[in-house]
């Protein structure tokens, strides 16, 4: 079952259209990514489907409702961006108070249990006024999971923590995943999608320039995979044939003492390649080969 | 709904502006009541007027003040919440019209406490609870609190209706009063919309501004609905 389905989805501020006509399905138990620079409309797009804003054209449904629907709202934990939580409440009371208004009133172990998964165990008492940046960005995600919702939202949950909290929750996120839980999350950073994503998105302008798995993704941008070669000393006789083979194989071939590096678009050249060498009686001592990562990819388009 | 009546309702007795406002209204309760009798010597009344002497204190206050009061402690009960964007967590939960009604009945209840609490400081002197008069009250009361809150969804700026209650309240019931009474055509048909006219009769035409409210409740929510957070 596709748990969020979009049609034809915009945004319009004026004359300006932040979100072109985007169509994207996610399917149950998906970690899904949403990866854009700053400004690509990423929190236009999830805050479209969280209801916080409206749609200027399109649909878009979630658990196959139609939305905006109140009643979907009770069976989804959002953190949206940017949103500050009640500075006179403490942590506790924020998860007791927002647990009951989703219609799923979190016990004071339940609290506690999250206050941990998310490393706040002792700060549940304190007033979120006095709360840090990182530990209201934790808080938020707290309260995004209180009441076990079935479908997460979460918008840039790691951004502005510090390397160790950014693990701690990515962690987390991936648990979540293994629990059965859909998650829509958006990020600007690659490795942490790279890392803990089952399907990507990379949104540009307003519009998903690409989509699918982390794997599909390096597939489609493969063409950049650089082989780095440690080989014998090729025989005088064998040289010009081999090299001539290798410009017509890969590019940007450079040459060094006893090693090369080349660029081939194909894993399959990789052991022609290596074939080759065998042919030419030179033994290979080492194949270093460097996939593109996401950021590559992404920083190209 | 009562989630978040619930929150509101604590939240009022929690801040300390609340709870002044609410002792003030107890001790002028309180003394009205108690020297209303000593005053009232010497002064010739009705019978009905002899009666209610006791809750006049209270009703003068809220007459005159009660909005200022319902202001004070609540004209940003949504744009506040609308510019901080914590009503991001409140309608990612819940339908819109659940916020706004139950920002509703949590003030009202704080309001209906207060009230019920003034006048059984009362009851001390006058030996019983006039009914009559605090559902005329209570009626007054709610009219306010729904205008607060449409002008708290409307106006997107609390330091804006913060302003606005302060004029509104200081000037509502002089000009509520006066449209009550004016036969100036052009614009005394205002006075079906102010809640004073409503109260001048000895029955229940008070409900009234239960209807008023519930009008400028339906609005507020229509209004809210289409607003982006
Ligand atoms: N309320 C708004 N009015 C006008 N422009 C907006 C509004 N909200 C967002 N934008 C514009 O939409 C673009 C995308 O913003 P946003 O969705 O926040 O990007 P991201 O979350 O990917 O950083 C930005 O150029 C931003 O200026
Ligand atoms: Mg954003």
């Amino acid at each position: 079952m596709n748990v969020i389905e979009t049609k034809q989805l915009s945004k319009s501020y004026g004359s300006a259209q932040i979100i072109k006509a985007i169509d994207l399905s996610v399917k149950e138990g998906e970690l899904f990514g949403f990866l854009g620079r700053n400004g690509a409309g990423k929190s236009t797009f999830i805050n479209m489907l969280t209801g916080i804003i409206y749609p200027s054209s399109g649909t878009y449904s979630l658990l196959g409702v139609k939305g905006p629907n109140d009643q979907v709202k009770k069976r989804m934990g959002v953190m949206p961006d940017y949103s500050t939580l009640y500075s006179s409440l403490t942590a506790m009371e924020h998860l007791k108070f927002l647990s009951a208004l989703s219609g799923n009133s979190a016990s004071k172990v339940r609290c506690k249990e999250v206050l941990n998964l998310v490393g706040l165990q002792n700060h549940g008492g304190k007033k979120v006024g006095k709360f840090s940046f990182g530990m209201k960005k934790k808080l938020g995600i707290a309260q995004a999971i209180i009441h076990d919702p079935k479908i997460i939202f979460l918008d840039e949950p790691t951004s502005g923590l510090d390397p160790e909290s950014a693990i701690t929750i990515q962690k987390l996120i991936q648990n979540l995943q293994k629990n059965g839980k859909t998650i829509f999350m958006t990020s600007h950073n690659l490795h942490e999608v790279e890392k803990i994503c089952t399907q990507i998105a990379i949104m540009k302008d307003g519009q998903i320039i690409k989509i699918g798995t982390m794997d599909e993704l390096r597939a489609f941008y493969r063409s950049k995979i650089t082989v780095k070669i440690k080989h014998s000393p090729i025989p005088k006789a064998e040289q010009l044939t081999l090299y001539e083979w290798l410009e017509s194989a890969g590019s940007d071939l450079t040459k060094e003492v006893n090693s090369l590096t080349i660029t081939v678009d194909d894993e399959k050249k990789i052991a022609e390649m290596i074939r080759a060498f065998n042919q030419c009686k030179v033994d290979i001592f080492r194949v270093e080969v460097e996939e593109p990562s996401l950021e590559d990819i992404f920083l190209d388009e | 709904m009562f989630v978040i009546a619930k929150r509101e309702f604590i939240n009022l007795f929690k801040g300390i502006k609340s709870i002044i406002t609410v002792l003030f209204l107890l001790i002028v309760s309180y003394y009205s009541a108690k020297f209303s009798e000593v005053i009232s010597i010497g002064i010739e009344l009705t019978a009905s007027e002899a009666e209610g002497i006791h809750t006049v204190g209270i009703l003068t206050l809220i007459l005159l003040l009660g909005y200022l009061f319902v202001a004070s402690l609540s004209h940003n009960t949504v744009n506040r919440e609308m510019e901080e964007r914590t009503i991001r967590f409140l309608i990612t939960r819940t339908s819109r019209q659940s916020i706004i009604l139950g920002k509703f009945f949590g003030i009202c209840l704080f309001w209906f406490v207060t009230l019920i609490i003034s006048f059984l400081l009362i009851s001390i002197f006058s030996q019983k609870v006039d009914l009559f008069i605090f559902l005329q009250t209570m009626s007054l009361l709610i009219y306010q609190i729904a205008l607060i809150i449409l002008l708290s969804v409307i106006i997107l700026k609390p330091s804006l209706t913060m302003f606005l209650g302060i004029i509104v309240g200081l000037s509502f019931p002089a000009v509520g009063i006066w449209l009550a009474f004016t036969s100036n055509t052009w614009v005394s048909w205002i006075k079906f919309i102010t809640p004073y006219y409503y109260l001048f009769n000895e029955d229940y035409t008070f409900v009234m501004n239960v209807i008023l409210a519930v009008i400028m409740l339906a609005i507020a929510n229509q209004i809210f609905k289409r607003r982006e957070c």
